[in-house]
């Protein structure tokens, strides 16, 4: 209310409370199954020791882990930087100058070895270790070497990019760069011949790595001269990286490879570390004066390397059969997983600072662009033009989370409040004041990055500018520092009063359901999760059962005992009651134990097998309707009666082959409008559906998941559901989903700079308007895919805003703006945007795509048109970036090297196989729609770990030990493997496993003993308490509790497990190498 | 009252019946000259000492059914006996060997025209036949939550006392409703559980059953596998009645969860408009009862109670707008035909009329409230099925309470209701039957004996009488076909009528009550004599009132005051003595002289005079004309008034205001109402306090004396009448006043003596009247 001008962040509301986010990172439930009792109240706290780094304050983190403790960290990193192996020295002349304060990393190889411990220096040696690891084990292998090196040659490049520090402030060229850095310890590991190489060579070895270069390369000196920051980008990649590294992490899964003689994998994880590290590049302050000159120089050296390396490129024109025998699968690009965790700063030295990768472990400092975890883009530079954009092939969209979770360590975002007047906006676009907002006139007027509109200053918000232009309250002001803030919301952004938070539970029990045992693990996890409900007096509850008629309980406290209300019109629904139905939390908690206890027993007779599923959601949808709120629905059998009742379509489609055949991906699609109508109204009420299937047949997720699709919700698949292992999940997936950090009736939209705009939003939200999107709740895992286009040409040199506004209700009735401002050079040259290129958000962005595709289109053609938008990118990159290059060589951009490894995978995943259950795919492609960056890669391409031998490694400062790569031959007979894509956990057993392993591990004493049903217990020996910690650590990575699944080699649980191992060679798709080489073909084939 | 004229002070004796004309004329044009239509008012379960019943079932007439009654010529050596209606000859069965003119059976005794037979088996549904239980009566009970908490309140306790006399193997059900229909299932343990039905949906019979999960084709309740089977199921399996003992249960078991289910539950929920009123889903309501029900047992005795607190707003059957500024329909809006609703609801309820029928349920209201409710559309349901009716104004008047108790009660006091009566009528050649007014149903049984018109419920010869009880009464119109061949007429001078009820008694038993009636034809045309002895004023006064009432429902823009007057100078015409255009010549047989003074007062009465009421209050009192005996209903058209006072024995006094005196206290009965006046004096007196006096017992007991005959009138009457006591010029002895033949007006106060009273109208007195109808009869038409 006070001056408009805006209070200070200092002035926060009482109720804010900025930490909810990272704090409730630690309401992610883990509990071990066996406990789930009693974890429940504290559960968050109750996180095994191992799994808290996030929870802890940073002092803890520091001490177990690789601290992200930022800046000890970083500036010790430079220190260290003593010159090291002789590889490194070649390079480092290069680089080591251009940058002071970044160490050259690859020079410290020999000490990893040795020095596990925390000092930072024992950062670089990890890198070094890594580089040795590679060149030991392509060495080998690669007896003539330069064939094999193109795969490694990657490394080479990133030795040339490398130099340029991703650190540093030029932000644009970065990636590719960056990349290249790590390429160079392998150059150090094949110490003999690599250190010739090492230097100028070995960038030209590796195909990607060269031609990323080049491209960068040419910015640098074709570009404008006035771009001297950019060309300090490239400098010292390699060196930077050490720095922002933790040391843990790195050592640990280097030292293992290494150990194993012929470890094809020993390289892919050398590079993979170097990559974050050079991303994590969070150089400590280098004086930017200095490097300039350097940098000049710097690209000169690339060019030369870059084109030097042509002749390595691994395939040859040549038949793919000899090509398959000259690709070793051990040095084709592998995803490195890293636990280091990397500090990053989104602007630096005033231009925007490329992000690591998504499925890096990182914490970032707003200085200016919004945290990547809100916002990230497919490209971090802008095309200028559309043309461009098309030429690149690749995507140009936004990955919008808008209120994703924070690192814990990360500040919390700041609330501003402008008092009754709203905070400041252009007066024609709307957009919302940011840092980018150019303040001009002394003052008096602004001009708006988005529309380019000038604007005048609101008296009240006035302040003078400073010598450098900016107002002189800038720093002051979080709206005008950060690049995320969240506006106190005025009465005019209000329709009606804030909602309160209400939760409706609908329960199925039928006769199905009652038997399974899902009701009774539905009731159970409701009751568990009442506690962790957010307090307040508003928050309101109702509770509703259903089976061929819907039940409502009336929960007012003056009641002896709920009373059941039966609604049994399920062609016409209403609510029974006009209150009492949905009751505030703090009057009807007994009622409500009460009546979740006695639910199961009261239907434990219950004959009806049918469900009015439809019926059931529409009448809780009116009983919510006044105030909106989350509907949660357990639902264990097809919709068979009432409204929106649907067909077992599945089993008609298999009795009719020739038309099933025909129409597959029909079954993909909802089978009629009545489904969708229903949610559109929901969703106009604020409703929010999230579906809990408990299921062991046929639903027709197809139909149903529209409903939580449009209205912000999700579906929770659990098949087929067993009264054992599954309702630990779903308790815990339960209250993650209400405790997660949420709001609700929000309203989003986002806004671009002109020239480019909004094509599209994707993702679970309702559209009603093309600009904004209706969410009836948003929650932390909740991503929306913001395709872009031009309509204009953009201005070289400038910078391209988006802006992403979220108007939402928090759980404790305040409303909101939160808005994030994200700016991006633009850029005329395509070796720029292939070399910014973001590989994470490029692919989560194609798997959208591809998988909006599948219901609608025959499979063919989508796993076709997937291949294609690989093979076009390579392809663009390979005629445009890489000319200089023989053309028998498959050269793969740096950035997006590992871009065919997903893509086989994705065509190997669940939603695009003919051959999986329709449910499964349906869930699939629920699953897909709202999935963040982070864990899209997971779902395609799973981790795999092996868990026999976790004695013999020392875990002490990362939980996860080193990752297998998806191959069928990394799994011996005598492993236990465990692999995790985010939502499903399969461990899978060797027939010939030690069995005393076997038993301390999962307490079973032979093979053969393996239970169809498994639950994760703790046994009171070290192996399992590791197992235990890995996948505590596993499940709050990736926020989901896991389905825990046994799997023994040679029976179908096997197969199951088999089916991962994307990069085997299958009856109906490609191994790997294959896939690569068949991506060639097409590549050559049209080039000219 | 009236008593000179009656002598016999039981005129329905055995039979239960009496007939505007004792004596029929011949023809249908004398009929017609008669002007007064020859009816039977008939009582067709009326208890009687001498009323013997049978263990056996009736011989019947093999051509025309008839039953074997007094009236049947008896062959006793061939073992023969013919139909004194179809003249049919028949055997008597192997078990009547023994018979004789000595040793004859009950039902030839000739004394014992009325007769009953308990009916050992249950034919319409043998395989549920279980001798030693009678299927247990129904009692589904509907109440209003849209009122007041008090009169909430009022109706709960009613209800639970209600629940608390049913007899133990009653079968109980429960429904609440407001904005929705709440079908409370008693049978299911665990916690209270509601059907909640929508009030703004009209449900048929099928989707009410399917909704339950009773349905005989719908297979939701029966679970997957019994899905596509549910078609064979029939309901008589057991399975259908397996389903609907959730919601009925024996009254001993469920009492328990009634009452507390009864304490639990609050007025309706839904929120009001200010400005609004509670929309209220009494149609919705009262169908999905009769879908539940539907599915019980075919036979099974069954009454919808229900217990209604304001007019119907939501849904079907609705008869007004929710918007209180929109007044509920008058008499005026009727005739204007600007009652939106009326017509609709009217629809709605004949149709539920129609499935109770079918079903063979009853619907009883009972409307508490100031406003209307809506009876004047729920009466044609009401009516067809016998049920009852009783309107008050809050449940906590006597007039609901003790009314409501009644129904319960047993012994004595009980009404006997009983269910699924069948109405049988068997009557001799010429004689035809044009339909009934009355609690009753046509089964459209079609016969020689149907006439062409028709009246009330016709085109039968049989009827449906869902629900009965001792006092119900209907009235049967018949028509004397125009017989051309007189010469037949010499040979039969007698006809016969059978009335054949059977029904499920309160007891559960099935029961055929017989009655044989027979009376003179006479020629009309040689004297009148026979039929002015055979003329019965009451019950033609009551005839009348009934016949102008149906036809002021029935007949657009009917006149009834002009009909009236009309029929009755038609009637003074033809019987009575004058000299032609000499008013003052003009005398009555005493058999007719009472006639004019009933349509004095008929006239004047709520039946015709319906714009003083609502169209419910009229509604109301006509159900209770057509359902009463003819005594009970005389009074409604004639109240009676006793005078109490010191020097006289209490005394009828004459229904006119000079019959009010400051030293008399006067009980006025005119059936809705008793009314209980105190003289001006007597008034002061007891204000004094003076009966409180030991000396002045005397006084007290004048006091005490007109409340205790007051308490028998009321103790007899079913609905309890409401019981005003009122003094002289007090704002509540307008209810005397109303009723007064008003001798003394505004017009000629000066004349009266001091004491006595004035009643502030323009309406004609009777001494005006008569001396009208006498003008008018004497002139030569």
């Amino acid at each position: 209310m006070a001056a408009p001008g805006g209070p200070r962040p200092g002035n926060l509301p009482p109720g804010y409370m900025p930490n909810s986010l990272a704090n409730n990172m630690q309401n992610l439930q883990i509990n071990q199954p066996n406990q789930p009792q009693s974890n429940n109240p504290t559960g968050g706290v109750s996180r095994p020791p191992n799994t808290t780094p996030f929870g802890q304050q940073p002092p803890p983190f520091a001490g177990s882990r690789p601290g992200p403790p930022p800046h000890s960290a970083f500036v010790r990193g430079p220190v260290p930087p003593s010159p090291s192996g002789p590889p490194q020295t070649t390079l480092s002349p290069n680089v080591a100058p251009a940058r002071p304060a970044g160490p050259p990393p690859g020079s410290q190889p020999p000490p990893p070895f040795v020095s596990r411990p925390l000092p930072p220096g024992s950062l670089p040696s990890s890198m070094g270790g890594a580089t040795v690891s590679l060149a030991s084990g392509s060495s080998p292998q690669l007896g003539p070497g330069p064939h094999h090196r193109p795969f490694v040659s990657s490394p080479p490049m990133s030795g040339p990019a490398a130099p340029h520090p991703l650190s540093n402030g030029p932000p644009g060229i970065t990636m590719a760069q960056l990349q290249a850095g790590p390429r160079f310890p392998p150059v150090m590991g094949s110490t003999p011949r690599p250190p010739p190489i090492a230097a100028p060579q070995p960038a030209t070895m590796l195909s990607s790595g060269s031609s990323s270069q080049r491209p960068q390369l040419r910015p640098n000196f074709g570009g404008r001269p006035a771009s001297a920051s950019l060309a300090t980008t490239h400098p010292g990649p390699s060196s930077a990286p050490p720095q922002n590294m933790l040391p843990p992490p790195a050592p640990s899964p280097f030292s293992a490879p290494i150990q194993s003689v012929p470890p094809p994998s020993g390289s892919p994880y050398g590079m993979q570390t170097w990559m974050s590290q050079q991303q994590q590049v969070a150089p400590p302050p280098p004086v930017p004066g200095l490097q300039p000159p350097r940098m000049f120089g710097m690209p000169q050296t690339h060019p030369n390397q870059s084109l030097a390396p042509t002749s390595p490129s691994l395939f040859h024109t040549g038949a793919a059969g000899t090509a398959q025998s000259k690709v070793d699968p051990s040095h084709i690009p592998r995803p490195i997983p890293s636990s280091v965790v990397i500090l990053h700063e989104t602007r630096q030295g005033n231009q925007a600072n490329p992000p690591p990768p998504a499925t890096s472990d990182y914490i970032v400092k707003d200085t200016g662009n919004c945290s990547p975890r809100f916002m990230r883009c497919t490209i971090n530079q802008i095309p200028c033009t559309v043309d461009l954009l098309s030429t690149s092939a690749m995507q140009l969209a936004l990955l919008v989370q808008p209120l994703a979770l924070p690192h814990p360590s990360e500040e919390p975002i700041q609330v501003v409040d402008f008092g009754e007047s709203g905070p400041v906006r252009c007066s024609r676009c709307k957009g919302y004041i940011n840092p980018f907002m150019k303040f001009i006139d002394q003052g008096r007027s602004f001009i708006c990055n988005l529309c380019g509109f000038t604007d005048e200053t609101p008296r009240d918000y006035h302040c003078n500018l400073g010598p450098d232009g900016r107002r002189r309250d800038a720093d002051e002001r979080p709206e005008l520092c950060k690049g995320t803030v969240e506006f106190v919301a005025s009465k005019e952004y209000m329709v009606r009063d804030p909602m309160p938070a209400v939760y409706f539970f609908l329960i199925d029990v039928s006769t199905n359901a009652i038997q399974t045992g899902a009701t009774a693990a539905a009731c159970s996890a409701i009751n568990q999760v009442i506690a962790d409900l957010p307090e307040g007096p508003r928050t309101a509850v109702g509770i509703a059962t259903f089976d061929s008629n819907i039940h409502f309980y009336n929960l007012k406290r003056a009641l002896q005992q709920p009373l059941m209300l039966i609604v049994p019109d399920i062609q016409d629904v209403y609510t029974p009651l006009e209150s009492d139905v949905i009751v505030q939390l703090s009057e009807c908690r007994q009622h409500l134990e009460l009546l979740l206890e006695s639910i199961p027993t009261m239907f434990q007779n219950n004959r009806i097998g049918d469900s009015a599923f439809g019926a059931a959601i529409k009448a809780a949808y009116l009983a919510m309707k006044s105030t909106g709120g989350k509907l949660l629905v357990f639902q264990s059998v097809l919709p068979s009666i009432g409204i929106g009742s649907l067909s077992a379509r599945e089993a008609e489609g298999r009795s009719n082959i020739s038309a099933g055949e025909k129409e597959a991906n029909k079954l993909l699609q909802p089978a009629d409008k009545t489904l969708k109508t229903m949610a559109m109204e929901f969703a106009e009420y604020q409703v929010c559906v999230d579906l809990f299937i408990t299921t062991q047949t046929y639903v027709d997720i197809a139909s149903i998941s529209v409903i939580p699709r449009t209205t912000g919700g999700r579906v929770y698949y659990y098949y087929p559901f067993t009264a054992l292992s599954d309702p630990a999940k779903l308790y815990n997936d339960l209250r993650w989903n209400v405790t997660r950090p949420q709001g609700f009736e929000a309203v989003m939209r986002v806004r671009c700079s002109q020239g480019i705009q909004v094509q599209d939003y994707s993702g679970n939200f309702c559209k009603r308007i093309p600009t904004d999107v209706d969410l009836p709740a948003i929650d932390c895992d909740k991503t929306i895919m913001v395709t872009l286009k031009h309509d204009d040409k953009l201005q070289e040199g400038s910078e391209c805003a988006f802006q992403c506004a979220l108007l939402y209700t928090t759980v404790y009735g305040q409303r909101r703006i939160r808005v994030s401002t994200l700016s991006l050079p633009c850029t005329t040259m395509l070796s720029n945007l292939f070399r910014s290129a973001d590989l994470d958000t490029q692919f989560a962005c194609i798997l959208k795509q591809v998988t909006g595709e599948v219901p609608s289109t025959p499979l063919p053609q989508v796993t076709e048109q997937a291949k294609n938008l690989c093979i076009n990118i390579l392809h663009s990159y390979r005629k445009f970036c890489a000319t200089a290059t023989a053309s028998g060589q498959l050269i793969l951009p740096e950035a997006l090297k590992l871009l065919p490894l997903y893509t086989l995978a994705l065509l190997k995943s669940c939603g695009l196989r003919a051959d999986g259950r329709i449910d499964d795919r349906s869930s699939w492609i629920n699953y897909v729609s709202h999935l963040s960056t982070p864990l899209a890669i997971p779902l395609v391409y799973p981790r795999m770990i092996a868990i026999h031998n976790l004695d013999e490694k020392e875990l002490d400062s990362s939980l996860i030990p080193e990752t297998v790569p998806l191959s069928s031959e990394h799994i011996t007979d005598e492993g236990i493997f465990l692999l995790e894509n985010g939502e499903d956990c399969l461990i899978c057993v060797g027939n010939s496993v030690n069995p005393d392993i076997l038993h301390q591990l999962l307490g079973i004493s032979s093979v053969e003993e393996i239970p169809s049903q498994f639950v994760l217990q703790q046994y009171d020996n070290p192996l399992s308490k590791k197992l235990n910690g890995i996948i505590n650590e596993i499940r709050r990575q990736r926020c989901s509790y896991l389905r825990l699944k046994l799997c023994r080699k040679g029976d179908p649980s096997g197969t199951t497990f088999l089916s991962y191992m994307v990069e085997d060679k299958t009856p109906s798709g490609l191994s790997y190498v294959e896939f690569l080489i068949h991506v060639h073909q097409h590549i050559q084939r049209k080039m000219p | 009252m009236a008593a000179p004229e009656l002598p016999q002070t039981d005129p329905e004796g055995i039979e239960g019946v009496r007939m505007t004309w004792n004596n029929w004329p011949r023809t249908k044009v004398e009929a017609s000259k008669c002007v007064i239509p020859i009816a039977a008012s008939i009582q067709p379960i009326r208890p009687h000492v001498d009323l013997h019943v049978l263990p056996y079932i009736p011989l019947r007439c093999k051509s025309c059914t008839s039953v074997l009654n007094p009236f049947c010529r008896v062959d006793f050596t061939a073992l023969i006996w013919i139909c004194p209606f179809c003249f049919q000859r028949n055997h008597f069965p192997q078990h009547y060997t023994s018979i004789s003119q000595t040793n004859l059976p009950a039902e030839l005794y000739p004394n014992f025209p009325s007769i009953e037979y308990t009916i050992p088996n249950y034919p319409q549904n043998p395989q549920n036949y279980n001798p030693a239980v009678p299927p247990s009566p129904i009692y589904l009970f509907i109440l209003d939550t849209c009122m007041i908490e008090e009169e909430l309140d009022f109706a709960k306790s009613a209800l639970k006392r209600a629940i608390g006399v049913l007899p133990d193997n009653a079968m109980v059900g429960f429904i609440s409703y407001g904005t929705q229909v709440q079908v409370h299932e008693l049978g299911f343990s665990e916690m209270s559980k509601v059907y909640v039905f929508r009030g703004s949906k009209e449900l048929s019979k099928d989707q009410v059953l399917e909704q339950f999960g009773l349905g005989s084709s719908g297979g939701r309740r029966a679970g997957i596998g019994v899905q596509k089977a549910g078609g064979q199921l029939s309901p008589a399996d057991g399975t259908a009645n397996l389903g609907i003992n959730r919601f009925l249960l024996p009254a001993s078991e469920c009492e328990y969860t009634l009452n507390s289910l009864l304490d639990e539950l609050g007025t309706d929920q839904w929120p009001v408009a200010p400005g609004n009123r509670a929309l209220r889903c009494s149609g919705v309501a009262l169908g999905v009862a009769a879908g539940l029900l539907g599915a019980s047992t075919v036979g099974t005795g069954a009454r919808i109670i229900a217990l209604v607190g304001g007019p119907c707003t939501e849904g079907p059957g609705a008869i007004v707008s929710k918007d209180l500024s929109d007044p509920a329909r008058s008499h005026k809006d009727l005739d204007k035909d600007a009652a939106p609703f009326f017509k609709k609801a009217i629809h709605f309820y004949e149709e539920l009329g129609k499935q109770l029928v079918s079903q063979g349920h009853v619907l009883d209201v009972y409307a508490s409230a100031l406003d209307q409710v809506g009876i004047a559309e729920m009466k044609v349901a009401i009516e067809r099925t016998g049920g009852l009716v009783v309107l008050a104004e809050s449940f906590g008047h006597s007039v609901f309470k003790d009314s409501f108790k009644r129904i319960f009660e047993d012994g004595e006091q009980s009404l006997g209701l009983s269910f699924n009566g069948t109405l049988e009528i068997n009557c001799s050649k010429d004689i035809k039957i044009q339909g009934i007014l009355g609690p009753c149903t046509s089964l459209e049984k079609k016969g020689p004996a149907v006439a062409n018109t028709v009246i009330g419920q016709g085109n039968t010869t049989a009827w449906k009488m869902c629900g009965l009880d001792k006092n119900t009464c209907l009235t049967v119109f018949f028509d004397v076909s125009s017989s051309e061949k007189s010469d037949s007429s010499g040979t039969n001078p007698v006809l016969y009528i059978q009335f054949l009820t059977s029904y499920q008694s309160s007891d559960g038993q099935t029961r055929l009550r017989v009655t044989t009636v027979t009376r003179q034809w006479v020629d009309s045309a040689v004297g009148t004599e026979d039929l002015v002895q055979g003329f019965d004023q009451e019950a033609a006064a009551v005839v009348m009132a009934r016949l102008a009432s149906y036809k002021m429902e029935m007949e657009e823009a009917f006149d009834a005051t002009r009909w009236l007057d009309r029929n009755l100078i038609r009637l003074c015409s033809k019987f009575g003595d004058y000299r032609k255009d000499d008013p003052t010549s003009f005398t009555l047989n005493p058999c007719f002289s009472l006639f004019p003074q009933f349509m004095f007062n008929l006239r004047r009465s709520q039946f015709i005079q319906v714009f003083n009421n609502s169209p419910d209050e009229t509604a109301y009192f006509r159900i209770l004309l057509n359902r009463e005996i003819i005594s009970n209903a005389t009074v409604m058209i004639q109240p009676s008034l006793i005078s109490y006072s010191f020097n006289s024995l209490p005394a009828p006094a004459l229904l006119d205001v000079s019959s009010i005196a400051a030293d008399r206290i006067l009980l006025l009965d005119s059936y809705f109402s008793v009314v209980i006046f105190h003289g001006m004096t007597i008034a002061q007196w007891r204000n004094m306090g003076y009966q409180n006096q030991p000396e002045h017992q005397a006084f007290a007991h004048l006091l005490q004396a007109p409340h205790d005959d007051a308490q028998l009138i009321i103790r007899d009457r079913f609905p309890v009448p409401r019981l005003v006591v009122c003094d002289q010029h007090g704002s509540q002895a307008r209810f005397l006043l109303a009723k007064l033949n008003p001798s003394a007006t505004y017009s000629n106060a000066h004349e009266m003596a001091a004491g006595s009273d004035v009643i502030f109208t323009d309406d004609v007195s009777l001494q005006v009247f008569i001396d009208h109808l006498q003008r008018l009869a004497v002139q030569a038409s």
